[in-house]
């Protein structure tokens, strides 16, 4: 070991706690980087895979009912690879000690052999035997998870019209069903919504389509065009009753994990910038300090002949030291979360194994982008020592000159302390490190602000949904769009106060080369249940002309009220028209479009019809309404408002709450290192003075004082600027993430600013306890030595 | 923050007691370090300090000058002996009791003037006056000195003797009871050192401070009521003036 090497160690002992305060700030933002880029290369594989074991399809269609010799024309149309059909379909189902009916998606096996698209991935148990027992139903794991069901259980299922039970073969995963949840559904809601698998013959039978199939996926070959393909599918389809063809980028489940890997892309780049930034900045005022106290040492290097590249490799190293530890406690923070995150996303995502992969290729660039903020931080304190002229450098640094404030000159002095001056004239003496400092502690204040406006976000959406746009206590479906006069037997049903109808229909909207698939919602003009509100928010009367879309879908669809929209009705008849919008609607979960239930019956030409209806039910009469439903065989469907509402707030609480944890660490590390690094900087660069000051009689606390009193400044201002800062973050990160199946609005509270301030004051308070109680050591003696 | 508690220096001296000694030292040894490494730095240092008088300590370098200077101001705490303040026992005082003795009865005066760069020179004495008990206005502790004119410079802007003039005022506008000063003109020319000695010794006769000034040139004992010399951590000499010279008639 070279004996500039030894110095160094010596060096970095002696600057432990600062370095170790840089490399935590640095870990933080490599943690970040490596958690998230690993968790999307586990995502990225981990569906890669499955997809490919599984034979996941490319191109999806729901129809009617078609016979299956129209199979082989699937198969004929060029670029097709392979096609797949079956039977999907929709069942109410009893699940033992839920007291409310769910909802099943029921899934045809082939009648021989695996299927070709969409293979089941079997977790226990096995599949259904079909050919030898009947009355044997596979499971979708997460709906059996959230019950506690195993193999060899039973569950009964409505089978159109008709009560059954089934036997559970086993419990299965599907790559159609990495994300199971209802369509359309923000967030998943294990206890009410399942997916089931059954032999087809047992399945068609039960619904009257033998022979016939409802559901296709295809392959395509390669260079196929899937353009081309859906096109083509959609004609062949088009006599059955198909509700149009569409390829993985609008698969919801597909989609959703998608979304999932946006949001981390955008967080492997902020996150690291924000936080190697702080630490280069931190990096900076260590080196230069310590260069500025080694003047004489580094002259005296050069005087006996070292190079100006050595000096400054040697500078460089210590600062390689940090990055070194930095990168060691990012890469275990990083996976640390990331183990944690992973767990988390077992919550949303279903797949036969979804292990955390450490990205070895990000660690590589972790350490790179780390050295290199380092290098940025250290580069200018040592280009300034090396260009000093050994001479010059010999004689200690010239005093520092100082003026009065610009808060003073401006006539403020009379009032302030001396004390008060110091700290108010150091600021100003250095204005780019104050000014760091500050944008550093607002950073830290910043960040606190996110995760907590996504919590407020959250409630407000809940409550919004639930209290303002959503006020039945539960809503029924038919088996078909049924007569209207079925709201009667509704109404009839025990303790049903109120009933109103509704009439879904899966329609494409399109404006221009923009379309998206979702269903039109058909209410009464002005309902009192499932309201149509706008962003007041107020409730809007439906016309009976024109339709009234989320505004988020205006958005795509890049219309505005007045314009005409092109509405593909996917069901039954297939019909094209042209509707005026007329209003837009407020909402954060997935894409609405409504319009005024007799105004889309005259659309369809249907007469009056109903999907469903949405009531009210007498609380003291919840179990026999519920009873009832359960042997209702019309109704299809039963959602709960409060079982959705809870499930909604436990997974979000969940996930939410992983995230505050995580963003408070990395704010009371960020402001606890700045506040720790800026003072032990004073307290070195100002010794002498501070000696003076209890040598002269100041109490050491009260030198404490003055030591912390330009940081207090800083952090005073530093605070509502960082509410500022997280108040941006929250509304660019909110605009971000938000998709076309979740939105957020930005809600920003004072309990909110509250927290952050708080936390970064406390922080920053202890940080500058801790780094006082070095006044300890200062020598009062040294004070009163001579200069050299 | 801990404020220092009240003071538990005695209360001003009566006039009936002016003869009674401000610094009462019996057998004082200070030891650095242990055992081998050891230095006694001073040994059996006997001394009786009053009201009013001006004292110099002569003594080659490393003769224990600074340390017995330090004893006196409560900066260090005696290995061995008896130091007494006003009756008041220096040498077991905890940190606080010593924190309010360097408060309210020393000013300190260094030979590197140790102003506060950041503050000006009124501001540096109005540092000091913001926290003792019965200070005089900055403004009239810097005429005392003679800086009226150059109140409002930082220190980046003052000459050196105008510092050690500042420092001066700084360590007198607590009204203290002890002086003392370091090789106060240690860093000055002549004619600088000059202009700050009689400030001292200006402010030792009409404020009636005990003064204590460490020097190294032997010329300037003449200024003094008494002088003592040291070697080896010993007084090996101390003279007492019949007359005291003034500052301007030393033999320079
Ligand atoms: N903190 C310390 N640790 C160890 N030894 C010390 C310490 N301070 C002073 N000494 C020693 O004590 C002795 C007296 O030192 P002191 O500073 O009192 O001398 P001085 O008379 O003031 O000298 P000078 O005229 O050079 O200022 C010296 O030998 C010195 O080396
Ligand atoms: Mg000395």
């Amino acid at each position: 070991m070279s004996l500039l090497d030894r110095k160094l160690l010596r060096d970095l002992r002696a600057l432990k706690s600062q370095a170790l305060a840089v490399a935590l700030v640095m870990a933080c933002g490599l943690a970040m980087m490596i958690m998230t880029r690993s968790l999307i290369l586990s995502l990225d594989t981990t569906r890669d895979t499955y997809y490919r074991e599984n034979r996941f399809g490319e191109v999806f269609a729901r129809l009617k009912r078609a016979p299956n010799a129209v199979r082989e024309q699937l198969v004929a149309i060029p670029g097709v690879a392979a096609v797949q059909t079956g039977i999907a379909i929709q069942v109410t189902l009893d699940v033992p000690g839920l007291p409310e009916p769910a909802v099943g998606l029921i899934n045809s096996l082939p009648e021989r052999g695996e299927p070709v698209l969409n293979r089941p991935y079997v977790r226990a148990g096995r599949l259904p035997l079909g050919r030898t027992t009947r009355g044997e139903l596979a499971v979708g794991e997460a709906f059996a998870e959230s019950h506690g069901l195993k193999p060899g259980d039973t569950l009964a299922a409505i089978l159109n019209g008709t009560k059954q039970t089934f036997r559970l073969s086993g419990i299965v995963l599907s790559p159609e069903f990495v994300f199971e949840a209802p369509p359309g559904a923000a967030l998943p809601d294990n206890k009410t919504y399942g997916v089931f698998w059954m032999p087809y013959k047992e399945l068609a039978t039960a619904f009257q389509l033998y022979g016939a199939f409802n559901n296709v996926s295809l392959t395509l070959a390669p260079g196929a065009s899937e353009g081309e393909v859906i096109a083509a599918v959609n004609r062949v389809l088009a006599p059955y009753g198909a509700r149009g063809a569409y390829g993985r980028s609008h698969h919801p489940s597909h989609r959703r994990v998608d979304d999932e890997i946006r949001v981390l892309q955008g967080l492997s780049v902020a996150f690291p910038l924000v936080f190697l930034s702080v630490a280069a900045f931190m990096t900076n005022s260590v080196m230069s300090r310590q260069i500025a106290l080694q003047r004489e040492q580094i002259a005296m290097l050069k005087a006996c002949g070292f190079s100006n590249a050595q000096v400054g490799a040697h500078y460089f190293k210590f600062s390689l030291a940090i990055v070194f530890v930095g990168v060691g406690l990012g890469a275990v923070g990083g996976i640390v979360l990331g183990h944690r995150l992973v767990e988390m996303y077992h919550l949303f995502f279903r797949f036969p194994q979804l292990d955390f992969v450490l990205d070895s290729r990000v660690l590589v660039a972790a350490a790179g982008v780390s050295a290199l903020a380092a290098f940025a931080g250290v580069a200018g304190a040592v280009r300034r020592a090396v260009r000093l002229p050994p001479a010059e450098a010999m004689r200690p640094e010239a005093p520092a000159s100082f003026r009065p404030a610009l808060i003073e000159r401006l006539g403020g002095a009379r009032w302030f302390t001396a004390s008060f001056r110091m700290a108010l004239r150091n600021i100003e003496r250095r204005p780019v490190r104050s000014g760091l400092t500050c944008l550093a502690l607002a950073l830290a204040t910043g960040i606190l602000i996110v995760p907590n406006s996504f919590r407020d976000g959250v409630t407000y959406v809940i409550d919004f949904q639930w209290d303002i746009v959503q006020r039945q206590t539960v809503t029924l479906t038919l088996v078909e769009p049924g007569p209207a006069r079925a709201i009667a037997d509704f109404r009839h049903l025990p303790g049903v106060e109120l009933a109103e109808p509704f009439r879904y229909v899966p329609i494409e909207l399109r404006a221009g080369p923009v379309m998206r698939r979702l269903n039109l919602q058909g209410l009464p003009a002005r309902g009192t249940l499932s309201r149509v509100i706008d962003a007041e928010p107020r409730q809007l009367t439906l016309p009976a002309h024109g339709i009234v879309i989320s505004a988020k879908l205006a958005d795509i669809l890049h219309v505005r009220p007045g314009d005409e929209v092109i509405a593909k009705v996917l069901e039954g008849r297939e019909r094209e028209l042209s509707v005026p919008i007329v209003g837009l609607a407020e909402d954060f979960a997935g894409m609405a479009a409504y319009m005024e239930l007799h105004a889309l019956n005259r659309l369809l030409l249907e007469g009056d019809r109903i999907s469903g209806a949405h009531l009210v039910v007498n609380a003291g009469l919840w179990p026999d309404f519920l009873a009832a439903v359960k042997n209702t065989p019309r109704a299809a469907g039963c959602v709960i408002k409060n079982s959705i509402r809870d499930g909604f707030r436990k997974t979000t609480a969940e996930s939410i709450g992983l995230l505050q944890n995580m963003y408070l660490v990395f704010a009371t590390i960020v402001a606890f290192g700045i506040i720790y690094n800026s003072a032990r900087i004073s307290l070195s660069e100002r010794a002498r003075e501070l000696a003076t000051l209890r040598v002269l009689g100041f109490s050491r606390g009260e030198v404490g004082a003055v030591l912390v009193g330009e940081l207090v400044l800083l952090t005073l201002v530093a605070l509502p600027l960082g509410l500022l800062i997280g108040s941006g973050f929250a509304k660019v990160i909110l605009a971000s993430v938000n998709t076309e199946t979740v939105r957020l609005p930005l809600v920003l509270t004072a309990s909110n600013y509250a927290f952050a301030v708080l936390v970064v004051a406390l922080a920053s308070a202890l940080s500058a306890l801790f780094a006082a109680r070095k006044l300890a050591d200062i020598n009062l003696v040294s004070a009163l030595k001579a200069l050299d | 923050m801990t404020a220092a508690p009240a003071s538990p220096l005695p209360p001003p001296p009566a006039p009936a007691a002016a003869r009674e000694p401000i610094f009462h030292v019996r057998d004082l040894a200070r030891v650095y370090g242990e055992g081998t490494a050891a230095v006694t730095a001073l040994r059996g240092v006997d001394l009786d300090l009053f009201r009013g008088e001006l004292i110099v300590l002569l003594g080659a370098s490393g003769s224990g000058k600074s340390t017995l200077l330090n004893q006196l101001g409560g900066l260090d705490s005696p290995t061995h002996g008896t130091l007494f303040y006003r009756g008041w026992n220096l040498g077991t005082a905890d940190e606080a009791g010593l924190t309010h003795f360097r408060r309210d009865a020393v000013g300190f005066v260094f030979q590197a003037y140790n102003l506060i760069p950041s503050l000006t020179a009124r501001e540096n004495v109005a540092l000091i006056t913001e926290i003792c008990r019965d200070p005089m206005a900055p403004e009239d502790a810097l005429e005392l000195v003679g800086l009226t004119p150059r109140m409002d410079h930082f220190p980046a802007q003052l000459s050196g003797g105008e510092q050690q003039r500042v420092a001066i005022a700084r360590a007198i506008a607590k009204r203290p009871e002890v002086l003392l000063c370091d090789e106060p003109t240690g860093a000055l020319d002549v004619h600088t050192g000059i202009t700050v000695l009689e400030a001292i010794e200006r402010i030792n006769r009409d404020l009636g401070t005990l003064a204590v000034i460490i020097t190294h040139n032997a010329i300037l004992a003449d200024m003094a009521d008494r002088v003592f010399t040291l070697s080896d951590g010993r007084i090996i000499n101390a003279r007492t003036n019949a007359r005291r010279g003034s500052v301007r008639d030393l033999a320079w």
